[in-house]
């Protein structure tokens, strides 16, 4: 191995805890299909927020992600023939990448009448349900509507509301809104019985959810320590250690105490006063999904000095709230969707930010992370990930002068993404950030 | 003719080409106007509380500048242009706004139009994705919260025999929309669909009692005039995502075709569903708003909780009215068509394809980045279509 070589894979600092966390999560893939050909039910399921995952769990159904297997389909480099396929198939071109590698995907398996060859990773099961959430984008519901051409599955859609940031706050609202996902979830539970012919284990229900919470818990205040400088832990180990909280498809006491191990080695470097890259010079905000199968500019980055200290919003645990008088499991469930989906709203509204999801949080952390600028990374074939970033933007500038740089890629799709381009915006934007920290410590801001 | 004398066809042409024309005049009078976006913000609500309804729309002709400082270049260019003109001051005679949970991008528009417009009132109607009992009562839940910052608004009290009035006055609206649309059934049709665009976009810029009148007139100027459309070999119905502008139509009824029908949210998708009479008027526009209204933006299924899918039973429930279209006004071939980044119309496109081939009608899905100039390369391919229902 060459000096250079060395020198880039030593740019970050990656826990070593995320190692054993992360095999935990690839082997819930090849447990998914193996769990399948042994006659479990398996649903495919849109990342939900916890809020369907737990009733799944408790029925015993093994649960597929095919957003979490489009990114895992780009980073083997097999997603390109899945694309075209789904192109092939009439589906416009502009639609989400991850959606357009599932299509042809079952398109293929279809036509194959089993699971195609270059799937990686054992590919995904044929599935008894497809499942819906109304979380975010429009995608999450008209994607698997779309797969009735190749699957004879039934499609379910669980609801998600989504107030305002002022509507948010009008008396009754929270109540209403977290009535009718308990609601909807019941009606869920009952469809989810005649579907299996078996019965809820209410008990095991309660367990489950409460173990989402915890790994919730514990991967939140993790995170937060990452606002001590230097910042333990950098982004790359963030989005290869999510999976275990955003997509709970393995045992959760398991990925439970995977994350108590992990937040035992961030504590520890916070003590010793380690950080995830050894000079930190600019501590950083990442927006959006990363470019998969183009990680190692981290490590470049890293090298000048960047670390990515904190990220999107969707991808975080909900701030912690007391879930103890909650008796119904249920109700705890969609309690807590309800807390990702609407925690920062009232500050949101005291700083009269309208977007309190998404782009609200940027503003905050910008803070509380004392950052000195971003890196957005729109996604051209998602628009949820893309349409807040330049406002997003706009704010972090005009309100606190922490700069950002957008630069153009995609989750699937290898083309759009510029390595080149996005190194020389780099160099810009280091001297935006050195300026604009200059202006804030004439503003009297703490950063 | 002056300005104030043009009546029905050419009236409705007149607001069409100057849509704050006669909204400028009402809030001269001291009448309020409120800007609602797509179908979502219920307008007997607005009407109830004698405040002038105006649908926010864009502008084809317009280049998109302003917009681009807020919004990226890969989201819906409707609501891009719609935004940009905000931002330019077109939509300045507004009271405030209404907006919905339309889409993702109608969502994120919105919040986004709240922070750079800053309404004097600002409402976001957040409108379930499922049609369930649930999602009913959840979208009811909504219309009375909607109601109450109208009334802190406005400092009045809504009474329910005004919200039951305005509810009559707009099904009489739908009845005139279906009776318009009805003309097209003959052959030839007796209105282009051009001009039903216009009419339309005049409808939705004016308040719903000159729109009642508007539309009488038309009607019976249609079935009086010799100088309608020409009988053409081709009647097509016209598919998709918002059309707000005529210049798509033109084209395609400049290749030989006559537009007899749509399914359009500035179209039929807007006017044929009425509300139901009911005790309660909110539970019969609650079910109206989020049940009737055909958009893809909602999830529909065959059958509820079905344990089995049947691909085209499902596509039966969610496109079979097309089909009845289709039969009712004689239609011979279909065009699919939807702006670039339009994600809910986009999943759409093979599904509603199949069910047309299904059915043995010739159909052709076309796609467009909402400028004029975009059109051009599409006329050929409408009119290869053409050729090709031979």
């Amino acid at each position: 191995m060459s000096d250079e070589k060395k020198k880039k894979k030593k740019a970050i600092n990656r826990l070593k805890t995320m190692y054993p966390l992360r095999a935990n999560i690839d082997k819930g893939y090849e447990r998914s299909v193996e769990a399948t050909k042994a006659g479990k039910p398996t649903a495919w399921s849109m990342v939900n927020w916890w809020e369907a995952d737990p009733i799944l769990k408790a029925m015993d159904i093994e649960i597929v992600y095919p957003e979490n297997y489009g990114a895992v389909c780009a980073a083997f480099g097999k997603a390109q023939a899945f694309l075209d396929r789904s192109d092939a198939e009439g589906f416009p071109t502009h639609m989400c990448g991850y959606a357009r590698n599932c299509i042809g995907y079952a398109a293929k398996m279809k036509e194959l009448g089993e699971i195609p060859s270059e799937a990686p990773m054992g590919g995904m099961p044929k599935p008894m349900l497809l499942l819906c959430s109304g979380a975010l984008c429009d995608a999450r519901i008209k994607w698997f509507q779309a797969l009735g051409r190749y699957l004879d599955a039934p499609v379910w859609t669980v609801e998600m509301p989504h107030p305002g940031v002022e509507e948010s706050q009008m008396p009754g609202v929270r109540e209403k809104a977290i009535d009718f996902m308990v609601k909807e979830l019941r009606e869920f539970v009952v469809f989810l019985e005649r579907l299996t012919g078996r019965k809820m284990d209410w008990n095991k229900l309660d367990e489950i959810a409460n173990d989402l919470i915890a790994i919730n818990k514990i991967w939140y205040d993790l995170n937060e320590m990452r606002k001590v400088r230097p910042c333990p832990m950098h982004s790359r180990d963030f989005w290869t250690c999510m999976n275990a909280s955003l997509f709970p498809a393995g045992d959760p006491k398991e990925a439970l105490r995977l994350y108590q191990d992990m937040y035992d080695e961030v504590k520890q470097r916070v003590d010793d006063k380690i950080g995830a890259v050894a000079n930190e010079k600019y501590r950083m905000i990442f927006g959006e999904l990363p470019p998969w199968h183009a990680l190692k500019i981290f490590d470049e980055l890293a090298e000048r000095g960047w670390n990515f200290v904190i990220e999107s919003w969707a991808y975080q645990a909900p701030k912690p709230m007391d879930y103890s008088k909650i008796s119904d499991p249920i109700e705890r469930i969609a309690t807590q969707t309800y807390q990702w989906l609407t925690g920062y709203f009232e500050d949101a509204l005291k700083e009269k930010e309208y977007m309190g999801y998404f782009a609200y949080p940027y503003i905050e952390w910008a803070r509380t992370f004392q950052c000195d600028g971003a890196l957005f990374h729109p996604l051209i074939t998602c628009r949820t990930a893309t349409n807040h970033l330049i406002l997003a933007q706009d704010r972090l500038l005009s309100k606190w002068n922490v700069p950002a740089m957008i630069a153009e890629g995609d989750i699937v799709d290898l083309n759009l993404f510029d390595y080149a381009d996005t190194m020389r915006k780099a160099e810009v934007l280091e001297e935006m950030m050195d300026h604009h920290k200059k202006v804030r410590q004439e503003r009297g801001l703490e950063w | 003719m002056t300005a104030e004398e043009k009546k029905g066809i050419a009236r409705a042409k007149e607001i069409y080409q100057d849509r704050a024309l006669r909204a400028k005049e009402l809030k001269a009078e001291g009448k309020q106007v409120m800007g609602y976006f797509c179908l979502y913000p219920v307008l007997e609500v607005l009407t109830a509380f004698d405040i002038a309804p105006f649908r926010i729309l864009g502008d084809m002709k317009e280049p998109i500048t302003k917009a681009d400082a807020c919004l990226p270049t890969v989201v819906c260019p409707f609501v891009r242009s719609a935004f940009d003109l905000g931002l330019k001051g077109r939509y300045d005679f507004f009271d405030g706004v209404v907006m919905c949970h339309s889409c993702d991008i109608g969502e994120k528009a919105s919040h986004i139009w709240r922070i750079y417009l800053d309404p004097s009132y600002y409402h976001f109607l957040d409108t379930p994705h499922t049609v369930h009992k649930a999602a009913q009562e959840q979208f009811k839940g909504q219309l009375e919260d909607f109601i109450k910052t109208l009334e802190s608004f406005t400092g009045k009290e809504l009474s329910t025999d005004k919200l039951k009035e305005a509810v009559e006055i707009y099904n009489r609206q739908r009845a005139l929309v279906r009776e318009l649309y009805d003309l097209n059934k003959s052959d030839p049709p007796l209105v282009s669909g051009t001009e039903i665009i216009e009419i339309m976009v005049a409808l939705m810029s004016i308040p719903v009692d000159e729109g009642n009148d508007l539309l009488k007139q038309v009607i019976t100027e249609a079935k009086e005039r010799s100088d309608g459309p020409q009988k053409k070999p081709y009647r097509l119905l016209v598919w998709g995502s918002v059309i707000d502008n005529t210049a798509l139509i033109e084209m395609i009824e400049s290749v030989g075709a006559n537009v007899v029908m749509d399914d359009t949210c500035v179209g039929s998708r807007a006017y044929f569903p009425v509300v139901e009479t009911t005790d309660d008027p909110l539970d019969g526009l609650a079910y109206r708003y989020l049940v009737e209204l055909k958009c893809p933006r909602t999830f529909w299924e065959a059958e509820y909780g079905e344990t089995k899918k049947d691909y085209i039973k499902d596509l039966d429930s969610r496109f079979g009215y097309v089909k009845d279209y289709i039969k009712e006004w004689d239609v011979n071939g279909v065009i699919l068509q939807s702006v670039r980044y339009c994600d809910i119309h986009g999943y759409e496109v093979p599904g509603i394809g199949d069910y047309l081939n299904h059915n043995s009608l010739p159909n052709i899905y076309i796609e467009h980045d909402y400028s004029e100039g975009a059109l051009a390369p599409l006329r050929t391919r409408v009119q290869a279509f053409l050729e090709l229902i031979g």
